[in-house]
């Protein structure tokens, strides 16, 4: 494994409980995931494999009756004056510092654009909460005010008193070092004004207007945009996206994915894409992590995945895959069916449909091990 | 401009409302008791009833009377209220109503002011002792008769208090006309009326002192159904995605119960508010019949003993104008919450 402090975020032993009715449902069981610095990673497996779960254990959002019950979450951030990388251990913070990483460290969109804006608050209003919470707004309220005097200046016609406000300008820009604390209705004002910022820069259409309107009046793929911008609104390290395209047709998806491979090179996060499309996968991420039933399998390169996929499952997820050149009456399946995780199976939770199971497999949970170069898969018989 | 062609379209729409309550209560009346029995005693010879049945319009068929009925309430004229010493009704109902008004605002006020924050606090400490006890405070509100509720609070803070000698709260009337004996009304709302026209902070105490029991106990059950609709709401809206996403944002849980929740939560709740306001009206005929309450309510009960019909009828329409009045104003309320909600 490459040096640690590449490593934006670390998963260890990760495990979460949902204590229901029907029994203890044993949802997530030793999920491992490494995410490096500027990576896109997919984060691939069937319905019901964790996937969610996982994503909403990294920002401890586990509602009762779920509860994470061990693990570490590794969370490395770079200073920046000093660029020094500090390490926090998610699980141990409390729930003041929790606050902090929430939004402003770590953000995720949601899966269902239709459910989850507040039906009541303007766009903008969202989005500018957000903003509010994370950032100090010093420097944005400066910039605001340059921004309007620079649209003033380049008005037609040009306005009366240009030397005046040219001086005023300049006195603002040399305030840019060490920007003067604002009062509250100036904070609020940058907020929107950000807010803006924001939807442009998630290509909204008529950002302008779009702020001051609710989600019931934007489409589907507008209000994904919206979850984006808020997400984005703090320059998250890390940004986890849990389906964020699925509920969308399949147009709107690529320019959201477009767009989020644009956003990682202007801001600089790191993603996690949440998803059961490989063609997803495929077309995004550089790194792939494959779970099944509340485990990691497999994880590596995209291409080396697709290329050398290691673990049985894995590579009957990739059977599962049409391919263009192939024709097929039917697309082929992993026999059996998802496990129900209040009794799991022993060992191997993928043994009862692995043609390469043995009895080891049935006792023994295989631990996730560098089997190649980069390349970690959690198998007692690999397929090298 | 649009709000204002949605009232007018409310106000139109609410005309057959009030038609079909005024041919109903016309004619229940109609089949009850002959207007002109109050008129007359065992003394009064036969030909003197023939014309006063002419006068009144008492000889003409049924559907004759009910349209001569309309056109005077049309004219303003609602009929004489027999068991008023004849006098106008809609003259008592000017008299009597900001009495009423008074205590049904107070009512409404303490039920808001309390209920919504219990509802709140009952949702958010789910199953704890403080839930238990405001299910079962709430529980008991909307299963307790108000007339025998009305009756064990007057047992309680006004006899047994004040037989043992304790302060006490007073029992009846609206204020203490020993004390003040040279009170007038101006507008006839007291607590206003003290302040505003008379200076006087002690009036205004002594008013609140004697609004405190009919206003909890005409209050009470309002307050009980507003509680449980805030806390069944509230609960629901926890659950969705929205609470989640605001959580997500690194919110504190007090802003996402108080901002994200509650502003969801309370949609449901005015329109329980708007159509207990109306409910209000009904409970103030028990409540105000007990505390001896000069108002509408009581003054609707002695009509219906002494088969006042025209005031029955004058009672039962104000009732119902002030349920489509309430309605109206819920749905406007409604729409400052709800931007989903267009008038249109
Ligand atoms: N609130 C809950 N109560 C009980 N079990 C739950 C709850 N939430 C999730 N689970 C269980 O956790 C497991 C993982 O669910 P999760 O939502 O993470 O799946 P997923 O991989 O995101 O699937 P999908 O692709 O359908 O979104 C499921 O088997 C589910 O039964
Ligand atoms: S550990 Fe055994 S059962 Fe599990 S995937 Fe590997 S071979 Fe199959
Ligand atoms: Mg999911």
């Amino acid at each position: 494994m490459a040096d640690t402090k590449d490593l934006v975020l670390e998963v260890h032993g990760l495990k979460t409980n949902f204590y229901t009715y029907e029994g203890v449902v044993k949802a997530l069981d030793g999920v491992e995931l490494f995410l490096r610095r500027g990576d896109t990673m997919g984060l691939v497996g069937e319905t019901g494999c964790g996937k969610s779960v996982t994503a909403r254990s990294i920002l401890r959002l586990v509602e009762p009756p779920g509860r994470v019950e061990e693990g570490e979450i590794l969370f490395r951030e770079i200073d920046p004056k000093t660029g020094e990388v500090n390490a926090v251990d998610i699980l141990q913070l409390d729930e003041d510092e929790m606050l902090h990483i929430r939004g402003g460290k770590i953000a995720i969109v949601f899966q269902d654009p239709s459910t989850f804006p507040n039906p009541v608050f303007r766009i903008g209003d969202q989005i500018a909460e957000v903003i509010l919470l994370h950032q100090d707004m010093k420097h944005d309220v400066l910039e605001m005010k340059i921004n309007k005097l620079e649209r003033i200046l380049n008005m037609n016609p040009p306005p009366v008193n240009v030397s005046e406000i040219v001086a005023h300008l300049e006195q603002l820009r040399s305030m840019r070092g060490n920007p003067p604390e604002p009062d509250e209705k100036a904070k609020k004002k940058a907020a929107k004004w950000r807010a803006i910022e924001m939807l442009k820069l998630v290509r909204m259409p008529s950002p302008e207007s779009v702020v001051n309107q609710y989600p019931h009046e934007l489409s589907g793929g507008m209000r994904q945009r919206a979850l984006i911008a808020m997400a984005l609104a703090c320059n998250p390290s890390i940004l986890i996206c849990d389906e964020a395209t699925t509920a969308l047709d399949v147009t709107v998806q690529a320019q959201v994915l477009n767009l989020l491979n644009q956003l990682k090179k202007e801001i600089g996060t790191s993603i996690i894409i949440i998803t059961h499309d490989m063609g997803v996968v495929a077309e995004t991420c550089n790194w792939v992590a494959v779970m099944y039933a509340g485990t990691t399998v497999e994880t590596c390169a995209t291409d080396e995945l697709f290329a050398n996929p290691l673990h049985p499952y894995t590579e009957g997820l990739l059977h599962a895959v049409p391919k263009l050149h192939e024709e097929r009456e039917r697309l082929p399946q992993i026999p059996g069916s998802v496990p129900n995780l209040i009794h799991p199976p022993s060992g191997c939770r993928f043994h009862p449909r692995c043609d390469f199971a043995t009895e080891i497999c049935k006792t023994e949970k295989p631990k996730l091990e560098e089997v190649q170069p980069d390349h970690w898969v959690a198998c007692h018989h690999p397929r090298i | 401009m649009k709000l204002r062609d949605f009232i007018l379209r409310r106000m139109i729409l609410a005309i057959p409302v009030i038609f079909g309550v005024l041919v109903i209560t016309w004619f229940l009346a109609f089949q009850v008791g002959d207007p002109a029995a109050m008129y007359i005693n065992e003394n009064t010879p036969q030909s003197a009833i023939e014309s006063i049945r002419k006068a009144h319009g008492l000889d003409e068929p049924p559907h004759i009377q009910f349209i001569l009925y309309l056109t005077n309430l049309f004219q303003g004229n609602w009929g004489e209220s027999t068991s008023t010493s004849f006098r106008p009704v809609l003259e008592v109902i000017a008299l009597k109503f900001p009495a009423t008004i008074e205590l049904a605002m107070l009512a409404m006020f303490f039920a808001i002011i309390l209920g919504i924050p219990l509802g709140i606090i009952s949702a958010t400490k789910k199953d704890t002792v403080v839930d238990h006890f405001t299910r079962v405070f709430s529980l008991a509100g909307v299963s307790m008769p108000i007339f025998w509720f009305a009756l064990m609070l007057k047992y309680v803070f006004y006899y047994q208090l004040a037989i043992m000698g304790l302060p006490h709260l007073p029992g009846s009337f609206r204020y203490d006309d020993l004390m003040f004996p040279d009170f007038k009304y101006t507008t006839g709302f007291l607590l206003f009326d003290s302040i505003v026209f008379e200076h006087n902070p002690r009036l205004f105490l002594d008013a609140l002192a004697h609004l405190a029991m009919p206003a909890f106990c005409l209050g009470y059950l309002t307050l009980a159904i507003i509680t449980r609709m805030m806390r069944s709401s509230m609960l629901e809206v926890m659950r969705e995605d929205y609470i989640t996403l605001a959580r997500s944002k690194g919110l504190s849980e007090r802003v996402v119960i108080y901002k994200h929740a509650l502003r969801n939560a309370l949609i449901p709740t005015v329109t329980v508010i708007g159509l207990a306001f109306g409910g209000l009206m009904t409970g103030a005929v028990l409540t105000e019949t007990i505390f001896s309450w000069p108002g509408l309510g009581t003054w609707a009960a002695r009509a219906i003993l002494n088969s006042d019909l025209a005031a029955i009828n004058g009672f039962t329409l104000l009732v119902a104008l002030i349920f489509v009045t309430s309605n109206l104003i819920v749905d406007l309320v409604y729409g400052t919450l709800d931007p989903r909600i267009r008038y249109g």
